[in-house]
């Protein structure tokens, strides 16, 4: 019974700490902009995340050590920093946007401006990181996600078409006002946003935290093959209200307020009082996730202690770079850089450079010194395989499509 | 000793080159989302074409805060926020344009037709800011009035425009 809770929390938790700043603007912003003929993006965004994740969790259970510890000593130092240095980047990029986020959140709730939060949300997230246990940071955030479950109420409670929305989806066309440029770039918004890298390092660090061995592999797909599609399906219904509302009216959203437009209208105070709740809420759990993140890469890369699980004073240096890491995200959102304009330059970038996060995985989880009987199946390899292909295009693409359409502007 | 002198000057010849490639990519990725000069009309209408659909969205969001405040769905320092966002917005689209030098007489008049709508739009969205910071919001269908004309005349100008 014990076990059995501890897996629906685990799925509860993966479902509600799904979405993040990224999902909820470039799901929002799609919606408005090209309806359901993005939807697709979401699906394979997340089909790729599923695989990905399984194979980290898998690895961390049975090796008992974390992704980059493993990806340094298998492939060795140079590819390892490679992989450290692109990933280092676009994860305190997506941390700097995710207390951006944060600070949006209560700014559309109290109508203060955002900089005043800034300080405040980074010292939160530092205390939080240093003194909180994992399970509660990770459970509290996960569960409190759930309230942006108010959005997919929301596109129920209008009575959409369902088939006409299905026929969108699956027969996606660029919309005559926008270009095939502008199209593909934020396809690969969306691929960025759903596949982060930060999702596997924190996925893999959470579970050698949360010391999960082999008897956890169940608990680490189910976490993955239920709770991943639900919130992925999350994101899909910010995209479904953002095109049932938005996209008639012309609205092409540049702030969080506007994301939250079609649940208050459908749903009134208490859908918009559930979404805020909701943003605030996957915003501080990403913003935590990657702020931690930063501290697992480094230090698993240089070999030192690291984790929530060991006294900050026996893991000096993880935590200091945490600190750091949080210091510079806040600073870089204090500069006044749009928080929505970084946070769609985070997850471009991400996709950029998402091979150099998969592919060291994608080795190591084949290497039986490590793994034993446990490697990736021929099916997984294949399917694994095919993602690295399409994020190699994508990244080869994502500069020429962001010069080209101007950022996604035109 | 010659190999080796051979061997550091393609290193250092390397990591020139991917300084160089690397410095590149920056100026691009942060020249990507910039205004750039503008030398024929063409170009000057399609800015003024992007200028109308940002305005017409600033309008649209307005229009709607309003009716879901109207209908009592929206607190008000949420209303408050989303209106000063959507005024912001319309400014902005206006100065960036506005800043433009204009290519020639006909992209000229192209601009007064736009500020003409811009400039009356940026007002209503400044009074709407006001009143919800006063929390005035029984006044604001009256003075949010405008905005179904403005967002017909933007959507036409783009049209036109495009």
């Amino acid at each position: 019974m014990r076990k059995l809770l501890e897996i629906a929390l685990g799925v509860l938790t993966a479902i509600g700490g799904f979405v993040d700043i990224g999902d909820l603007v470039a799901s929002t912003e799609t919606g408005a902009r090209f309806g359901l003929g993005l939807a697709w993006v979401v699906v394979v965004g997340v089909l790729g995340i599923i695989v990905y994740a399984e194979m980290a969790g898998r690895v961390a259970s049975v090796s008992g050590r974390a992704v980059f510890d493993l990806v340094r000593e298998r492939l060795g130092a140079g590819v390892g920093l490679l992989n450290l240095a692109a990933s280092f980047f676009i994860t305190l990029l997506t941390l700097a946007a995710e207390i951006g986020g944060v600070a949006l959140s209560l700014q559309l709730a109290t109508s203060v401006n955002y900089l005043l939060f800034v300080p405040i949300v980074g010292l939160l997230v530092w205390l939080v990181c240093w003194r909180v246990r994992f399970e509660l940071m990770d459970n509290a955030v996960g569960l409190l996600g759930l309230a942006l479950i108010v959005v997919a109420v929301a596109v129920w409670r209008a009575h959409p078409d369902w088939g006409a929305m299905l026929h969108s989806a699956t027969h996606p066309v660029v919309p005559g006002t926008e270009s095939h440029a502008a199209y593909w770039y934020f396809a690969i918004a969306l691929l960025g946003s759903a596949m982060t890298p930060y999702e596997v390092f924190f996925f893999s660090s959470g579970a050698v935290e949360q010391r999960w061995t082999r008897s956890d592999l169940l608990v680490n797909r189910l976490n993955v093959y239920i709770g991943f599609p639900l919130g992925g399906l999350l994101a899909l219904a910010l995209m479904v209200a953002a095109a049932l509302v938005l996209e008639p009216r012309g609205i092409d959203p540049s702030h969080l307020s506007q994301a939250a437009l079609p649940t208050s209208l459908v749903l009134g105070k208490l859908g918009l009082a559930l979404a805020l709740l909701g943003f605030f809420a996957c915003t501080s759990g990403a913003a935590l996730e990657t702020a931690l993140s930063c501290g697992y890469s480094i230090a698993q890369y240089f070999g030192w202690p690291w984790g929530k699980l060991i006294k900050p004073a026996r893991a000096p240096r993880f935590q200091l770079i945490v600190l750091v890491s949080i210091a510079l995200g806040a600073g870089l959102v204090l500069t006044t850089l749009d928080p929505i304009k970084l946070t769609e330059y985070a997850i471009v970038l991400s996709a950029a450079a998402l091979p150099l996060t998969y592919l060291p995985l994608l080795i190591v989880a084949n290497d039986p010194a490590y793994l034993g009987d446990k490697v990736n199946s021929r099916l997984s390899n294949a399917i694994a395989s095919a993602y690295l292909v399409v994020l190699v295009v994508a990244s080869v693409a994502t500069v020429p499509l962001m010069v080209v359409s101007k950022a996604g502007g035109g | 000793m010659n190999q080796r002198h051979h061997r550091h000057a393609w290193v250092r010849q390397r990591s020139r080159l991917a300084q160089a490639v690397g410095l590149g990519l920056v100026a691009l990725i942060a020249t990507a989302g910039c205004t750039g000069p503008v030398r024929s009309d063409g170009v000057y209408a399609s800015k003024a074409a992007a200028t109308a659909e940002a305005a017409a969205s600033a309008v649209e969001t307005a229009q709607l805060a309003v009716q879901e405040a109207a209908a009592g769905e929206l607190f008000g320092r949420s209303l408050a926020q989303t209106l000063a966002e959507a005024a912001s917005d319309a400014g902005d689209a206006q100065a960036t344009f506005d800043a433009i030098q204009p290519p020639d007489r006909r992209s000229k008049v192209l601009r007064g037709q736009l500020d003409r709508l811009l400039t009356p739009a940026a007002s209503v969205l400044a009074d709407l800011r006001i009143a919800a910071r006063w929390g005035d919001t029984a006044a604001l269908p009256r003075l949010a009035a405008p905005l179904p004309k403005l967002a017909e005349e933007f959507q036409r100008f783009e049209e036109a425009c495009r």
